[in-house]
């Protein structure tokens, strides 16, 4: 008799955990994945113009986003885009992570105040504040006019470059927040080991402290990858008309041209390239390291 | 295997000195240990020898090279820490083999030396293990391991047994300090074990609030104590406040009146007494100083019996008795007999 009573106790407290789990199932389940589904049937519908949508089962969504160059640039844009974002967040990332990981002074929490502090601004109304400093006519410009240091303004808004920039400066604190949680995990005495054992700080950079920090490396670059990907304020209001980005392309399809069988099928393009790109480069990592 | 010299060391952290004037010698194969209470500055000593702690002021000299001012990965000094320090992605012989890495020993010759490392500390067999796979005591060996392969100028080694449990940590001095032997590592050790101090050490540094108080082999700290310190600190003492009058006399500061050749008139001062010289009962018959006292309290602890006793008023110490056969222990309020010899106290001026 007394030996089940823990049993019991044990029992209940499972079954208060899986009550607990039932909210964010439900939740996954109706708000995220029924729409995917939805929008995956929409994909295989047909547009008609006039008749909006017309249910069906073909391809020919995607047999046009695959044979149509523009489409095929604005993808490979995406992911280039993505990509040199991703890595510029972590080559600039990783060092301001490790200082905040290693700080102990009280002013560590104010740094990482001060790195967090661009997510309280919108991506919309940051990137508005990048064209009133970048613009031709904006503050950077105007200023190195007046003081006639060049005399064209420089072309820096509607580029690939602005888009950039735009993107890494989101992207960033996440990549920072990220490293520096698994950096402090790391014990500062093994680094002091591997020091004390003749290794130089690249040595020890390469065979300690990389290897220890691949987890928050791999969940960093994967986020910040996710975001950069599926950008869209910061390509529309940065990157200007002509510049297009998957995730502009998605809407422009649903709100402009009503083509949701089309917007379907893009969608769905770039959220199998994310996730496909992010296994690949996570399958190629765990190869190299063991 | 080299000497190792420290000259003048001094750590300050703004107004804060936590090493200060710090000079020790360290004869090539010797074993010595760093002693003395939390926070008095051993760490400290101990990390800027190894170079991750930059002096204020000072020279460490390794044999012949002055290495103030190297990286710590220049200066060829093996470090076994508190915490062990493994890496964790590595196996037990990745981790031993990674100081012959960073030498560029070539891949061939590198595994027999892991080997021998792993011989050496009875690890044989566990190459292909993760730290996390090993106990407390195997962890501790693998640091070990780790240090020697690479074949150091000098063996640190801080609090290197605090981790383990009482009974691996007698084992494992024995064989901390047989392997030191053998390979003739000169070795520094810090602890606040006075006892594990006194097992292992060649000679021992004591240190209070970041200056080296006294530098000796075990006996002479023991019967020579420099100062009141460490009177106190090595082994027990029992102390009693006064004044030194003149040669040969002291007076406590209750008036008792004490025959000791210490005294040369110093003043004010204390008289401290090893608990083994001093009688209790017809045992202090015929002692230079006997007194009648008054038992305060009696703890018994095994092997020795603690008795807090009143001379005086003022004048209050801590006996420690053998627990002799048939010893019946004092009780709170019993009057006992205590002597010692004129010869049996050391006599320190009281510092300023
Ligand atoms: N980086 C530092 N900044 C300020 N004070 C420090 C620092 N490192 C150590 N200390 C102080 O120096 C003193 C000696 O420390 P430590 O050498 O670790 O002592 P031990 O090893 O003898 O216990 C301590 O009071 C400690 O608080
Ligand atoms: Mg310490």
């Amino acid at each position: 008799m007394s030996a089940t009573a823990p049993e019991a106790v044990a029992g209940a407290r499972t079954g208060l955990a899986g009550a607990l789990v039932v909210p964010a199932t439900i939740f996954v389940a109706i708000g995220l994945l029924g729409p995917i589904a939805i929008l995956f049937r929409y994909s295989l519908n047909q547009f008609i113009p006039g008749q909006f949508m017309v249910d069906g089962l073909t391809i020919e969504n995607y047999v046009k986003f695959f044979t149509d160059g523009y489409y095929l640039n604005v993808l490979v844009r995406t992911v280039r885009v993505a990509v040199i974002c991703t890595i510029a967040c972590l080559i600039m990332g990783f060092p301001l992570a490790y200082v905040l990981a290693r700080m102990t002074s009280p002013r560590k929490n104010l740094l990482i105040m001060l790195v967090v502090l661009p997510l309280f601004v919108g991506n919309a109304v940051r990137a508005a504040g990048w064209m009133a400093a970048f613009g031709s006519k904006g503050a950077l410009n105007a200023s190195l006019i007046g003081l006639g240091l060049i005399d064209q303004p420089l072309e820096i808004m509607f580029t690939e470059n602005a888009v950039l920039i735009g993107i890494v400066a989101v992207n960033l604190p996440f990549m920072v927040l990220t490293l520096q949680s698994v950096i402090e995990g790391i014990p500062r005495h093994v680094e002091e080991a591997a020091f004390s054992l003749g290794a130089g700080p690249m040595a020890m950079f390469r065979r300690v402290l990389w290897p220890l920090a691949l987890p928050g490396i791999l969940a960093g670059t994967i986020l910040t990858f996710i975001l950069a990907m599926n950008a869209y304020a910061t390509p529309v209001l940065l990157g200007g008309p002509k510049f297009q980005m998957m995730g502009p392309l998605v809407y422009g399809q649903f709100a402009q041209q009503n083509n949701w069988p089309f917007g379907g099928a893009i969608s769905f393009i770039l959220m199998t390239a994310t996730i496909v790109l992010t296994v690949a480069a996570h399958l190629i990592v765990q190869r190299r390291y063991r | 295997m080299a000497r190792l010299s420290i000259e003048h060391l001094r750590k300050s952290y703004g107004d804060l000195t936590v090493v200060d004037d710090v000079a020790i010698d360290i004869a090539d194969g010797e074993f010595l240990v760093l002693l003395g209470p939390s926070g008095c500055g051993k760490t400290t000593t101990l990390r800027m020898v190894a170079g991750f702690v930059p002096p204020s002021a000072g020279r460490i000299t390794i044999g012949e090279r002055d290495v103030t001012t190297l990286p710590p990965w220049k200066r060829n000094c093996g470090l076994v820490f508190q915490s062990y320090a493994l890496f964790p992605h590595m196996t037990v012989a990745e981790n031993v083999a990674f100081g012959l890495e960073m030498r560029k020993v070539a891949p061939a010759d590198r595994a027999p030396r892991v080997a021998e490392a792993l011989r050496l500390v009875q690890l044989t067999g566990f190459d292909g293990r993760y730290p996390r796979q090993l106990s407390g005591g195997q962890q501790q060996r693998v640091a070990l391991a780790r240090a020697l392969a690479m074949e150091p100028d000098v063996l640190l080694l801080d609090e290197p047994l605090s981790n383990l449990d009482a009974k691996l940590r007698q084992e494992v001095r024995v064989e901390i300090r047989e392997l030191q032997r053998k390979l003739g590592l000169t070795t520094i050790m810090v602890t606040h074990d006075q006892e594990e101090a006194l097992t292992m050490a060649d000679r021992l540094v004591v240190m209070e609030k970041g200056k080296v108080r006294q530098i000796g082999s075990q006996r002479e700290l023991y019967e020579r104590p420099a100062d009141r310190f460490v009177a106190g600190f090595i082994g027990r003492s029992a102390f009693l406040d006064g004044e030194s009058l003149a040669p040969g006399r002291f007076v406590s500061a209750g008036g008792l009146h004490i025959a000791c050749a210490a005294a040369t008139g110093q003043g004010g001062a204390t008289l401290a007494l090893r608990p083994e010289r001093i009688a209790v009962g017809s045992d202090a018959a015929g002692l230079a100083n006997r007194f009648e006292a008054r038992v305060e309290h009696a703890a018994y602890l095994g092997a020795l019996i603690d008795i807090h006793v009143r001379l005086s008023e003022q004048d209050q110490m801590l006996l420690q008795l053998p627990n002799r056969q048939g010893f019946a222990e004092p009780r709170p309020g019993d009057s006992i007999t205590i002597g010692w010899a004129e010869d049996a106290g050391l006599v320190y001026a009281l510092e300023s």
